[in-house]
């Protein structure tokens, strides 16, 4: 968690004197992303050859339509940690989120009050805690160990845990379709490559990565750290708040509770995807294959037979394995 | 060399895993089971004297008002909900309870031992609880009794000597029968189904899951058992994970059991979904609120469950009697309000009475 | 004693503690007794032994979120070996927590060797250690433990809850080696700046990996604590229990970019947050409001020091 200090990991050439190949250049830029990849692409070729069923278009669908919501949380999550902070929060604001987007729908607002008020209230938190870590330097995570305290005691003193059912039809957006795709998996891909092009190309994104990989040369330059710390964290509240879209919407039913480790997994994805946990390099391609490849694990699993008591121990096993590849990867690079 | 350590780690696990006895299915515990007959005929039950423990010194409560607490497995779920509310109801009608619930965010046994800890600091008359665990929450149960507190159990025990009485609301192999029973008539003797749980590590689920098992092989011999996945207390989780069961096993799946009031609507959301309502069938414990959209849409037929409104209100009914010493060891049967006479069995417990089941006819009449 | 150095965050914290003390036994008469307190010492035991580990950890700028899965696996082990294989009952503890050690051990070597970030490495055997957990129990529970055995959860010695005794020797060892010992000094170094420290020719690798071996131990030894405490071996012992270690850690004012903290101030941490929680139990307050109360407390707590120390610095 160290600002300083030699295990930062090596800045990704951008360019190189010797002309690499196209394929050099790709591993050189996307090299983690491309290992994740490269896991999804192996899993669902084992897979398949045990049981043809899992590439079924119905098994692909709950694969990535089940799971975008953590993977459009983890956009926002790797922005966060590309500035070299972190929010352990954002499972118990997905929650706070879905119970109040419920309540709307229930109480008879328009469909659209009901999906985006929650990312405005999303976006206020975010702000807040943005304002508390960039302006009055508290850690982040200790902002966020805060916040996760209080939505979590609030949501459940609030709504004493009340499901929230009889939900109008025209607010499930998650289980209806879009040109024949699931609109999860839209939003997802749609996402997440708005989110690439806008990190790598707009001032604003590139100037992300110099606040968390230098903010001393981030200042030279004359980037306003607090103010891209606050924007960071807003954004993460926008990102938290479409996620919670498709969060909330996915049943009929809505359990207002803080979902159990939900920002463990958030967060695992971003890092895993290859966002740096020291900040400064990463991209959220990355933090969105990361987020398919747990959900590709888990079906996997399942598909394989594996004893349900050691499922567990086979994931982390898994994401050991990414994280080592990933480090031996970087250290043959340099 | 991480990597010879790691291995060694695990092969060390694995050896020691092998030595486990195992249940029949994935999610059982060890303990013995007792299936009912496959008939209606209701099970011999053999007179067991009493095994609770009492409080210590306790001062006489006899119809002075009551300081209660009520601390559930967790707070912020349906079924916890309506068991508060069956405890407010009872509390309110009797005029000389002061009831309120408190209990953990999550499932945890030591944030729960912490808060009775701290009630029987505070000096309440009257603890019921729901156990997270039956041994890991003893302990703290038998300091309140020696507190001179009175304590009752309801929907999960204790060890029977750390409370002096346990509301039960349906026995395992009652369950068991009338979830297995509900099954076979849907899918038909030779169907094949899987079973969406909590954790294997929840008492109250392993040990219907091994009820269950024993009821299928006596009574439901030709049904075929998939296999166990596990969910946490996790709405999309439990989605998810029947959606990939669903897709798995194609046509081979024909029903689908959700083991608890979170699984259950899930899994039928699951089966909703994928177009499967008809073809797979869904029987679960659940809350009839949440199950409300699927039984009426007739996607779901049967609900299993005892009215949990019911089984708060009797809690604090025999807690009342416990207080007031008219609900003594070696009594057969307790006053429970508006509910009657209920029956005490197995030495300590008091029976609430069989399963409910929901269906579309009588679902719309709770509000739980 | 200029004005600054005085207003510390341990001399800070220990006057909001006074002031919570006394705010809370107004509030419930039952509160403020010797026997609850005791009791209350009892119960932080566990997330004790592990803060006290972790305040070295995150003073060198790392963390260790593996320690709640550690305690699971070691709780489990413990179990298994004695029930399972056998082994009579003290040499099954110890090798549980050989292992529980060893699982710490394998942390700091994929931090070290590996050049994992400490947030990665652990995020990922925190899976891994549940995992074998789960596996290895097969979800079943191991019960039954001779009565000795709960001498070191629920009995006492002297008046005094056994497991508070490991506690208070392990804070005042900690401490001292902390403050005192060349030991201290380097993982200070490692954390205000890895890269001079190791020009400084300090052991940077082998004190991190001690370390991280430490926080494993005392995350065993936590976990035999507490099957002794509560007579039972389960595989979901201790989650989530990284983040109330890391809140008093963190409340106790150690620096989580690293380079600052004192097992004082962790202990302080650690009472404060007891203190709340049982203080505002008695007082009527139920569990979620005292969960939002703790958070809130935390934000502030770390935010007044921060003012203090800037406007201390000017």
């Amino acid at each position: 968690m160290a600002m300083s200090g030699v295990d930062l990991p090596p800045v990704r050439p951008q360019t190189s004197l010797q002309r690499p190949g196209f394929l050099r250049r790709l591993m050189a830029d996307y090299g983690q992303e491309l290992i994740v990849l490269l896991a999804i692409v192996v899993l669902f070729v084992a897979v398949t050859a045990v049981n043809p069923r899992f590439i079924s278009a119905n098994n692909l669908t709950s694969i990535f339509s089940g799971n975008a919501y953590i993977a459009v949380a983890a956009i926002g999550m790797a922005m966060v940690i590309i500035t070299g902070n972190i929010d352990v929060s954002i499972g118990a604001l997905i929650g706070v989120l879905a119970t109040i987007s419920g309540t709307l729908a229930v109480a008879g607002y328009p469909i659209w009050v009901a999906w985006f008020f929650p990312v405005l209230v999303g976006m206020a938190i975010n702000g807040l805690i943005g304002i508390l870590v960039a302006y009055f330097r508290i850690p982040s995570i200790v902002v966020t160990l805060g916040a996760l305290s209080i939505l979590r005691g609030g949501l459940i003193s609030v709504t004493g845990g009340t499901w929230i059912s009889d939900l109008p039809p025209a607010f499930l957006i998650a289980q209806q379709k879009w040109l024949g795709l699931p609109v999860p998996l839209v939003a997802m891909i749609v996402l997440t490559v708005l989110a690439a092009l806008w990190m790598r190309y707009s001032a604003f994104g590139r100037s992300l990565y110099a606040v968390g990989g230098n903010p001393e040369a981030a200042v030279a330059t004359g980037i306003p750290i607090e103010r891209r710390i606050v924007a960071v964290f807003i954004l993460n509240g926008f990102f938290a708040g479409l996620a919670t879209i498709l969060f909330a919407t996915q049943l009929q039913v809505i359990q207002s509770t803080v979902p159990p480790n939900l920002e463990l997994t958030i967060i695992m994805a971003a890092v895993i995807g290859g966002v740096s946990i020291l900040g400064g390099s990463g991209t959220v391609i990355g933090s969105t294959l990361a987020a398919i490849l747990f959900a590709t694990i888990g079906s996997a699993l399942i598909f394989v037979n594996v004893s349900a008591y050691w499922l567990r121990a086979v994931i982390g096993l898994l994401i050991l394995a990414t994280v080592l590849a990933d480090m031996l990867r970087r250290r043959r690079t340099v | 060399m991480h990597k010879i350590v790691l291995s060694a780690l695990l092969a060390l696990s694995f050896s020691t895993s092998l030595s486990h006895a195992q249940s029949a299915w994935t999610g059982g515990d060890d303990l013995p089971t007792n299936p009912l007959a496959c008939d209606a005929t209701p099970a011999t039950a053999e007179a067991k004297p009493y095994d609770g423990g009492q409080p210590t010194n306790p001062p006489d409560r006899k119809g002075k008002t009551l300081t209660v607490v009520d601390v559930p497995k967790l707070v912020g779920i349906g079924y916890f909900n309506a068991t508060s509310k069956g405890i407010a109801d009872a509390a309110k009608e009797m005029g000389t309870m002061n009831a309120k619930t408190d209990g953990p965010s999550k499932a945890n046994i030591d944030d729960q031992i912490t808060l009775i800890d701290n009630y029987i600091t505070s000096g309440v008359d009257g603890i019921l609880f729901a156990a997270n665990d039956p041994v890991a929450i003893s302990p703290v149960l038998k300091k309140a009794l020696a507190a001179g507190i009175n304590v009752v159990g309801y929907d999960a025990n204790s060890e029977p000597d750390a409370r002096q009485w346990f509301v039960n609301q349906a026995e395992f192999n009652g369950i068991a029968k009338a979830m297995v029973d509900s099954m076979a008539s849907e899918i038909g003797e030779e169907g094949s189904f899987a079973i969406v749980t909590s954790t294997f590590t929840t008492p109250n689920q392993a040990r219907w899951i091994s009820e269950m098992a024993a009821y299928q092989a006596k009574c439901h011999p030709k049904m075929k058992w998939l296999e166990t996945v596990e969910a946490q207390e996790d709405n999309i989780l439990s989605f998810n994970q029947s959606n990939t069961l669903i897709n798995k096993y194609g046509d081979e799946l024909k029903g689908i059991f959700g083991m608890t009031s979170v699984a259950t609507p899930a899994a039928a959301d699951a089966v909703t979904q994928a177009k499967k309502c008809g073809s797979v069938a869904v029987v679960g414990l659940a809350t009839p609120n949440a199950m409300k959209p699927y039984v009426s849409a007739g996607c779901v037929k049967s609900v299993v469950l005892w009215n949990p409104v019911d089984l708060g209100y009797a809690a604090a009914y025999v807690l009342r009697a416990a207080a007031d010493g008219t609900l003594a060891p070696g009594a057969t049967s307790v006053k429970a309000g508006k509910l009657g006479d209920l029956s005490v069995i197995n030495g300590s417990e008091i029976l609430l009475g069989a399963p409910f089941v929901f269906t579309k006819d009588n679902i719309n009449d709770f509000d739980f | 004693m200029t004005l600054r150095s005085f207003i510390r965050h341990e001399t800070f914290l220990a006057i909001l503690l006074v002031l919570a003390l006394f705010v809370l036994s107004w509030q419930s008469d039952r509160f403020f007794t010797v026997a609850n307190l005791l009791n209350q010492g009892r119960l932080m035991t566990e997330t004790g032994l592990i803060a006290i580990a972790m305040t070295f950890v995150i003073a060198t700028g790392g963390i260790d979120l593996s320690v709640g899965s550690i305690l699971g696996l070691t709780a489990i082990l413990t179990g298994v070996f004695w029930k399972n294989l056998g082994v009579p009952l003290p040499a099954a503890a110890v090798a549980a927590i050989a292992v529980g050690t060893f699982a710490g051990y394998v942390n700091g070597l994929i931090i070290t060797r590996f050049r994992v970030p400490a947030l990665i490495a652990t995020l990922a055997t925190l899976a891994l250690y549940r995992g074998l957990a789960e596996g290895v129990s097969q979800a079943r529970s191991v019960r039954g433990y001779p009565d000795w055995f709960y001498v070191l959860g629920q009995g006492e010695v002297l008046g005094v809850p056994t497991q508070l005794w490991i506690l208070l020797i392990a804070a005042v060892v900690a401490a001292v080696i902390l403050a005192y010992t060349r030991w201290g000094r380097t993982t200070y170094a490692i954390g205000s700046n890895e890269v001079a420290a190791r020009f400084s020719g300090l052991s940077v690798e082998g004190t991190k990996l001690a370390l991280y071996t430490m926080s494993g131990f005392a995350a065993a030894v936590a976990a035999v604590i507490f099957v002794s405490r509560v007579s039972t071996t389960r595989s979901d012992m201790g989650s989530g229990i990284e983040l109330d270690a890391i809140t008093a850690v963190v409340l106790g004012g150690t620096s989580i970019f690293g380079g600052r903290g004192t097992v004082l101030g962790t202990v302080l941490g650690l009472c404060l947050i007891q203190a709340l929680k049982n203080g505002l139990s008695l007082a009527g307050v139920k569990g979620d409001g005292t969960i939002m109360l703790i958070g809130i407390v935390l934000i502030l707590a770390v935010l007044a020091s921060a003012i203090f120390e800037r406007s201390g610095t000017r």
